[in-house]
């Protein structure tokens, strides 16, 4: 194999010096340890193009997308209205940048913005600390099952099922790496399963099937016995906490969610936002950058600094509780944007929205012929629908333009005839009876099969 | 080196003193370590009735500029911690050897004592610490 070497400012001289120091002879032989039938033998790439000839090639590719006018899709990503400000001020020169910034002291004005997003987070979730953010939502809780292990010096955690099932794997990863031993059990068996070696018991509501739990209550049955138990919540569309009770309100000890629903795009999946919260009295495990407001020795001017940087990895390295060392700065900066504009009143109307239009949906899809709702507790913008003949409902979907529901069977094999229906702000009643009618169609005609 | 070595103690390499009273220990970092991590912002101890095999780490201190842990110097269970350190963690600064104690262990295993150091020998281990 021949290396070419063009954009790398090393000579062959300095790269055969450099071999000759650590003892090899090409530097194929770096690569030694990746298996000979994973190398990229060939890269079958055309000849260059000029831009105008490029421009006409993405814009043909582009026509293969196919754009839908309603979306019926969620699981962990949602489509809410984003404010045009949103894009405006994280486009910003001075703002665009994915990270945490370096010399991060010499960057007020960006400081200034996550301390702002942890506090605009403490309000919305009643914890007393924010941190200035995690990758996503799924890490963020596997960072929580960490810091509980850390906190207790347990090794053992409880996932009430419920949980998305992507971040149970993102939390089992975890797990393995870190030798701490899981269990996933169903909400019922709770009390049973519990036992003073448990670390924490990880909870999602509203779950992935859409139910809200009576999180109050399961804090109370945790902590009546097990007083040192820690419960981490965990959400994936914060928005319901325009109308439900705040994870500080409920006692929660550690409260995690997907931020992408505060004015982040759903794109294909990602950038998510990561929101972290805590009690005061576990401020230093917390995974993480935290931004803290400071006053200049001699004068009276804040500042913003990073602070508690003692508890990161680039200082203790393998003693550090995460390592975690960044945060995902413009997300936070769009959610941050985005709760501010808003505001209290706006969050508020935004989720009695969500819940009224997923309602309506749910009382028209569950008076159709073989469709049945299978939820029994109350629910926030996702529900189940068991339906008649799947398939057809699902193309029907397609063909009217509404991006499909999720198919349950992806994650649980022998849910074959339920989806996981989501309603936001974004779908109108139009776009909801034209769901609607998708769904009766594809009941008539399996009833005219039978 | 102006650091202060009482006599009345025994030392560990890891930077702790150990006053010995009958079969309870009462354990502090010496001078050399809190002049090592300076500034003492947050001080991290175990429990009550939890106990600890020897060398394993049973807490932290933290400084404006690092993360030291407190090794156990010696197996046994925490009878006593020091409460007035969490609100004042400069105490260790100001008086390592006194109002900035940090615990106080109920020994296990009285044999361990002689892995202890005498105030001789941590003088010379602090000395080729300076070097």
């Amino acid at each position: 194999m021949v290396f070419k070497v063009d954009f790398i400012p090393h000579d062959n001289k300095t790269i055969s010096d450099m071999l000759d120091v650590i003892g090899l002879k090409s530097i194929e032989d770096l690569f030694q340890d990746i298996p000979n039938d994973l190398i990229l033998k060939t890269l079958n790439l055309p000849s260059g193009l000029s831009e105008s000839d490029l421009l006409n090639e993405l814009k043909k590719l582009s026509k293969k997308n196919k754009i839908y006018i309603s979306s019926f899709l969620g699981a962990g990503c949602y489509y809410h209205y984003i404010p045009s400000i949103v894009d405006f001020i994280i486009s910003r020169s001075e703002f665009y940048t994915s990270y945490t910034p370096y010399q991060a002291e010499a960057s007020q004005g960006f400081l200034q913005a996550i301390y702002e997003y942890q506090s605009i987070i403490t309000r919305l979730t009643a914890m007393d600390v924010a941190n200035a953010s995690m990758y996503d939502g799924s890490t963020a809780l596997a960072e929580a099952a960490l810091m509980a292990t850390i906190i207790t010096r347990k090794n053992k955690i409880l996932l009430v099922e419920g949980i998305h099932p992507e971040y149970i794997e993102v939390v089992k990863t975890y797990c393995w790496g870190q030798e701490i031993e899981y269990k996933l059990i169903p909400l019922s068996l709770l009390e049973k399963e519990l036992n003073e070696e448990y670390a924490a018991v990880l909870i999602q509501s509203p779950n992935f099937f859409g139910e809200i739990e009576n999180v109050e209550d399961i804090v109370k049955t945790v902590k009546n016995t097990f007083p040192k138990c820690l419960i981490v919540h965990v959400m994936t569309d914060p928005t319901c906490l325009g109308i439900l009770r705040s994870p500080g309100e409920q006692s929660i000890d550690i409260f995690v969610a997907e931020g992408q629903s505060f004015g982040i795009s759903p794109s294909f999946g990602g950038p998510g936002l990561g929101i972290f919260a805590t009690k005061k009295e576990f401020l230093r495990k917390i995974p993480g950058r935290l931004v803290g407001k400071t006053r200049e020795i001699n004068g009276e001017r804040e500042g913003f600094i990073l602070t508690l940087q003692a508890r990161e990895q680039h200082i203790r390295r393998e003693k550090a509780s995460s390592n975690i060392c960044t945060n995902q700065a413009l997300c936070s900066l769009a959610a941050l944007i985005y709760l501010l504009c808003m505001g209290k009143n706006g969050l508020k109307e935004l989720a009695v929205q969500n819940i009224q239009k997923t309602n309506y949906a749910k009382e028209k899809l569950s008076k159709i012929p073989g469709y049945k709702i299978l939820n029994t507790k109350p629910t926030y913008n996702e529900f189940l629908l068991e339906c008649p003949n799947i398939d057809l409902f699902i193309k029907n979907c397609d063909e009217l333009d509404l991006l499909p529901p999720l198919r349950l069977s992806k994650y649980y094999n022998h849910m074959k005839n339920i989806v996981l229906v989501c309603i936001t702000e974004m779908n109108s009643r139009t776009s909801i009876d034209k769901f609607i009618q998708a769904a009766k169609s594809a009941s008539k005609i399996s009833m005219e099969v039978k | 080196m102006n650091y202060k070595f009482p006599e009345d103690v025994k030392y560990t390499k890891t930077h702790e003193w150990v006053l010995l009273k009958e079969d309870v220990a009462i354990v502090g970092i010496t001078d050399y370590a809190q002049h090592q991590l300076g500034d003492i912002v947050y001080i991290e101890l175990p429990d009550v009735g939890m106990a600890f095999e020897r060398e394993s780490n049973a807490g932290e201190i933290e400084s404006v500029k690092a993360v030291g842990e407190i090794i156990m110097p010696i197996s046994g269970e925490i009878i006593e911690i020091n409460t007035k350190i969490a609100e004042n963690p400069e105490l260790v600064n100001s008086s390592p050897f006194g109002e900035g104690w940090l615990m106080k262990i109920k020994i296990s295993h009285k044999n361990e004592i002689n892995n202890l150091i005498s105030t001789e020998e941590y003088i010379k281990l602090v000395e080729s610490e300076e070097a």
